[in-house]
């Protein structure tokens, strides 16, 4: 095939990009083997020279990354669609704010996202790594050459299929796809972009990503510091430094997570903060890891024990991220999980990134067993290491039970790969199977986390603290006791399990408060871990008070799930439908959908809630704005976005489930207003017509009859309907039709519009939606209304400036000349001599109208430019002006209300005007919120006091 | 390290049965055979079937939404949701319900679909007229 020259292409940022990507490859690579060479020839003299190799390398590598970070920013922000991920995650519609937001909503790009933190990262390392830099950044160089290779896009391997490696980001669309389009040299000018799934585009998309993957990028750091102890066999000096690179992990992978969990909450319609849906699992389990890991880590540093156990919680931290990577990028967690991920053919890649890291980790592991040092002398039972160790062996066990149950796709996988015929198993009910592990894990937890801070390490002797002990002891179960019960007469905590989680957070949020108070008096340096440990139990407390106790309003059920029979059937019900401007009363609320309005692609509709207390005075009264985001044809809903009313002690969440279908699609709409079989009437004022319709029975042959009697009520020029917005110079008017139906007691309104701006007329139909009947205004009705100029039968005056003259029953006073008159239907021509008269027209109920009409001359022709007052339904004309006297004529005329109006009724137009809402009310949610990020300031805190007493040289615990 | 070591067999023990405890749990996809004969919560997976009514009335109920699904031993049967009509389900390719059997109707409480991707289609789009 001839070769095509295609016009307008911009091919220097993906030159640039992709020497970014070769760059960070190979640097990746030999910045691996230098640094290796370096750590391992660490006595020899050719060790700097080496070092040095392995430096300049990753600060190439880091170059790379960034290289290809920038040329796809750049290629984005200019819309460049010639290349691929830039049609696939940009428009023009887009607005720039979300443009890293799209940089990283595709594979390709979170894999550069990953990539970019592990080059600071490993930067920090570089300049600060001190004789850690060698070993450690032979680990972040070698976890970089391989996600290096994700982006890479080379094919290796002969023949007709050979494998792909990597996605790279920066090709062009026309090299991944073919498509006819590209026969056209000019094909750019064509096309545009997909644009970010709106789903994504708030400001959760622009910080969560970022700072969950800087959680998981630094996940890399202990574990490179667990393979460099193991590897340089310095099995007790690596524990200092890695202790606070694991606290910044714990720390940031924490907020990542509860970003996420935010994210959800706030702005999806998942009604709560944490479904255990996989993606959710994989990124927690690392985070329990670390958190285990940070705790013997303590534990080692202070009495020598659980070095291997410090070993085992980093190198398996990084490992299951990595897993997690593969879980949710391989497309084998299928219809399980509610985020969409796609394969993209890296799963092979992937389950060698993780062998890869897992054989070398786990391999150095048993080769070292025996060289790391352990006391001979055991724990006591006494003593803080013994207690806080099982503490991490709970964690561990809700890690593996964590990965265990959502790895199950995985495990269906493998069985099917032995036999074919092995059928797949679910689980039934994921949350509840969830809860019902994980709640004896955070009982653990909270008793442990409560006691062990009393405790001391290398403690022996018991009995010498054991009075101390019992009193702090007693007194925070007591007091947890008396919280717990204050607690059941404020939240439902339904079964005893739950009153003993209860019970147990109570307790540790007590003991760690004493000890805060008692045992540190101030040192606030090293109360990291109480705060953390208050965060853990009131996190419990808030889950116990919103997840628990969480109350579907919308719902009419006071059930609950498992206790009746039934009962979760009943709970299932979430929904209710709510129309326009009726007040629905919601368990303690009175709702009301009020309006909604569109604003390019977002519709916001107002939702007033109101409660009143038990003397019914009125104690609450707030709208709630859940939103509705059409996708760019406006035939599909693409998100549905909640609304929360925050308080103190409670939020009220509000999300609209679903709509009309006619409101989800306008084509719809529009079709279904094409085919209503409208009936014309000619109304006249004062005397009722009857309409006859018929209706087909269900599955009888029988038609059913009945009669619409509809009358014209009266006729107004100052309209009002809910889609019309006036503007000047509109001509518009409303019928108020009164209509009765044969088989309905009820009398009801409709009040159509019609509107005639410039030359286009806009008819506002109006909808009774008890009679599933709909009223519009015939088109004849503007000529009759707004009577045809000729047949105006017009009158003059003379007025002169300031003149009050009069005209039947109304007053006009000529105020001045406008020298630059404007006028819809009058567009200046050069030459024009034209003239406005300011006009204060007032009315016998008192009301002024300002007009002006406008006189001009143009190519030495008088000529005038009417307007009309519509709700006088006045003309008025200046065709006069005389400069010698110095007054001006008026012509001015009154259409009379016509006799008769032509209506259209169509009686088979489904309602349309209501919503389907679920409401929800979590009780102390804010409770849960300042736990976890109590928790995690708490990890962040720590790092302070390490980092301090790394300097000093000692230790405080 | 003895007594550590007593401690993490006993949570080695536990935790082996929690799992094969968590068996009940977990159950294999269900056909409407099972559900029929069956008063326990089942799961199912299936394909929408496009020719036969979908109602969904939110003016009359909100949470009822009914249709017919074909699972995979091809037998159809009417589905039951009570939940509101989840975006997109006509473009479903695969549906899995979970529900029992009540009066001849498989009521559902919860609902997955799987979907073509919407935003990875590998269709350019091609700019209209009217969007210049």
């Amino acid at each position: 095939m001839e070769k095509i020259q295609y016009i307008g292409e911009t091919l220097l940022p993906g030159q640039i990009g992709q020497m970014g990507v070769l760059l960070a490859f190979v640097g990746a690579l030999l910045s691996m083997v230098a640094y290796w060479f370096a750590t391992q020839r660490r006595e020899s003299t050719d060790y700097e020279s080496w070092r040095n190799i392995g430096r300049y390398a990753f600060l190439t590598h880091g170059l790379g990354v960034f290289a290809v970070i920038g040329s796809l920013l750049y290629a984005m922000i200019n819309q460049l669609y010639e290349y691929q991920y830039v049609q696939a995650h940009v428009s023009e519609e887009l607005p720039m704010k979300f443009i890293f937001s799209a940089l990283w909503e595709g594979q390709e790009g979170s894999f550069l996202l990953w990539m970019f933190w592990h080059v600071l990262l490993g930067f920090v390392l570089l300049f600060k790594g001190k004789s850690w830099e060698t070993s450690t950044l032979t680990v972040i160089a070698a976890i970089q050459a391989v996600l290096a290779t994700m982006i890479l896009g080379i094919y290796i391997g002969f023949g007709d299929e050979p494998s792909k490696f990597g996605s790279n980001p920066m090709l062009l669309l026309r090299q991944t796809i073919d498509a006819p389009i590209f026969a056209q040299a000019d094909y750019l000018k064509l096309i545009k972009g997909n644009g970010l799934n709106p789903a994504l585009q708030n400001y959760w998309m622009t910080i969560h990503p970022p700072t969950l993957f800087l959680g998981f990028a630094s996940t890399a750091v202990p574990f490179a510091f667990a393979i460099a102890g193991l590897w340089t066999k310095r099995h007790t000096e690596w524990l200092k430094p890695a202790l606070p690179w694991a606290l910044f992990c714990g720390s940031i992978l924490g907020i990542g997570i509860l970003m996420g969990s935010a994210w959800a909450y706030e702005a999806l319609n998942f009604g709560g903060f944490w479904a255990w849906d996989p993606v959710e699992n994989t990124s927690l389990v690392p985070w329990l890891l670390i958190v285990a890991g940070v705790h013997t880590n303590l534990i080692s540093k202070a009495t020598g024990h659980s070095v291997r156990s410090s070993y085992i919680f980093y190198l398996l931290g990084f490992l299951l991220v990595v897993y997690s990577t593969f879980l949710t990028r391989s497309g084998v967690l299928g219809e399980t999980s509610v985020h969409a991920f796609t394969e993209m053919g890296l799963e092979s890649q992937l389950i060698l990134f993780i062998s890869v890291f897992t054989l070398a980790g786990l391999g150095l592991m048993i080769w070292r067993w025996r060289g790391i040092p352990h006391p001979k002398s055991e724990e006591h039972t006494t003593s803080k290491e013994f207690w806080m160790f099982i503490g991490t062996l709970i964690l561990l066990f809700s890690a593996v039970l964590i990965t265990g149950s959502t790895s199950l796709p995985v495990y269906n996988k493998i069985m099917q790969v032995f036999n074919p015929a092995f059928e797949g198993k679910v689980i039934t009910e994921p949350v509840a199977h969830f809860n019902k592990y994980q709640l004896w894990i955070a009982v653990f937890i909270g008793y442990f986390s409560g006691f062990a801070q009393f405790l001391r390490f290398r403690e022996n002797n018991w009995s010498k603290n054991a009075l101390r002990f019992a009193i702090h002891l007693g007194g925070g179960l007591g007091i947890a006791g008396l919280l717990t019960y204050l607690s059941s007469l404020l939240i439902e905590l339904h079964t005893w399990q739950y009153t003993l989680l209860t019970f147990s957070a109570y307790f540790t949020i007590v003991s760690n408060l004493d000890y805060l108070i008692t045992h540190l008096r101030g040192k606030l340096k090293i109360a990291g871990s109480a705060f953390s440990h208050i965060g853990f139990g009131l996190m419990i407390i808030g889950i116990m008070a919103s997840g628990v106790n969480r109350k579907i309003i919308s719902s009419n059920a006071f059930l609950m799930d498992g206790l009746i029979a039934g009962g979760d059937e009943e709970m299932s019900k979430k929904n209710i439908t709510l129309f326009r401007n009726v007040p629905t009363m919601m368990q303690d609320y009175l709702v009301t959908y009020k309006k909604d309005t569109l604003d390019h692609f977002t519709r916001t509709y107002t939702v007033n809630y109101q409660r009143k207390n038990k003397k019914g005075k009125l104690v609450e009264d707030f709208n709630l704005y859940p939103t509705i985001l059409y996708d760019k044809s406006f035939t599909k809903i693409a998100t549905s976005n909640p609304d929360t009313r925050h308080y103190v002690l409670k939020d009220v969440f509000t999300h609209i489930s679903a709509l009309p279908e006619v409101e989800q699609n306008f084509e719809l709409k529009k079709q279904r207003e094409e085919e209503l079989k409208y009936k014309a009437l000619n109304l006249e004022q004062g005397r009722t017509q009857l309409l006859h319709d018929t209706l087909d029975v269900e599955n009888q042959d029988t038609v059913f009859r009945r009669t619409f009697q509809i009358s014209l009520e009266s006729i107004s020029r100052n309209p009002v309907h809910h889609e019309y917005k006036p503007e000047p110079g509109d001509l518009a008017f409303s019928t108020k039709l009164k209509v009765r139906r044969s088989d309905d007691d009820s009398v009801y309104y409709a009040n159509p519009v019609i509107l005639l701006r410039g030359q286009l007329i806009y008819t506002y139909p109006d909808q009774i939606d008890d009679l599933s009947a709909k009223f519009k205004i015939g088109q004849d009705a503007i000529e009759k209304v707004f009577a045809l100029d000729n047949q105006l039968k017009y009158e003059n005056i003379n007025l002169r400036q300031g003149d009050l003259g009069k005209w039947q029953d109304l007053k006009i006073k000529f105020t001045g000349f406008n020298k630059a008159p404007e006028h819809p239907d009058y567009s200046r021509k050069e030459g024009d001599l034209a003239v406005g008269a300011k006009l204060d027209i007032t009315a016998p109920n008192g009301k002024t109208y300002h007009a002006e009409p406008i006189f001009l001359i143009r190519d030495q022709q008088p000529l005038n430019v009417k307007v009309e007052v519509s709700e006088l339904g006045l003309h008025v004309r200046f065709p006069l002006l005389d400069p010698g006297k110095e007054t001006i004529q008026l012509m001015l005329a009154k259409s009379s209300t016509p006799s008769s109006i032509p209506v259209e009724v169509a009686t088979d137009s489904l309602p349309s005007n209501y919503i389907v809402l679920e409401a929800m009310e979590f009780p102390g949610i804010n409770v849960f919120w300042f736990g976890t990020l109590l928790m995690m300031f708490g990890l962040g805190f720590s790092i302070w006091n390490r980092m301090s007493t790394r300097r000093s040289g000692e230790s405080l615990v | 390290m003895k007594r550590i070591y007593l401690i993490a067999g006993i949570m080695v023990a536990i935790a082996i049965l929690l799992f094969v405890n968590s068996g009940k749990d977990m159950t294999t996809y269900g056909s409407f055979a099972d559900a029929n004969s069956s008063t326990k919560k089942i799961k199912i997976v299936g394909k929408l079937a496009k020719n036969k009514p979908m109602v969904y009335d939110p003016a009359k109920d909100p949470n009822h939404f009914s249709f017919f699904i074909k699972d995979n031993n091809g037998e159809e049967q009417k589905v039951v949701l009570l939940k509101a009509k989840p975006q997109d389900f006509e473009m479903s390719e695969q549906i899995v319900v979970t529900g029992r059997m009540k009066e001849g109707v498989f009521v559902a409480t919860d609902l997955l679909m799987k979907c073509p991707s919407k935003y990875k289609d590998e269709e350019i789009a091609i700019k209209t007229k009217q969007n210049g």
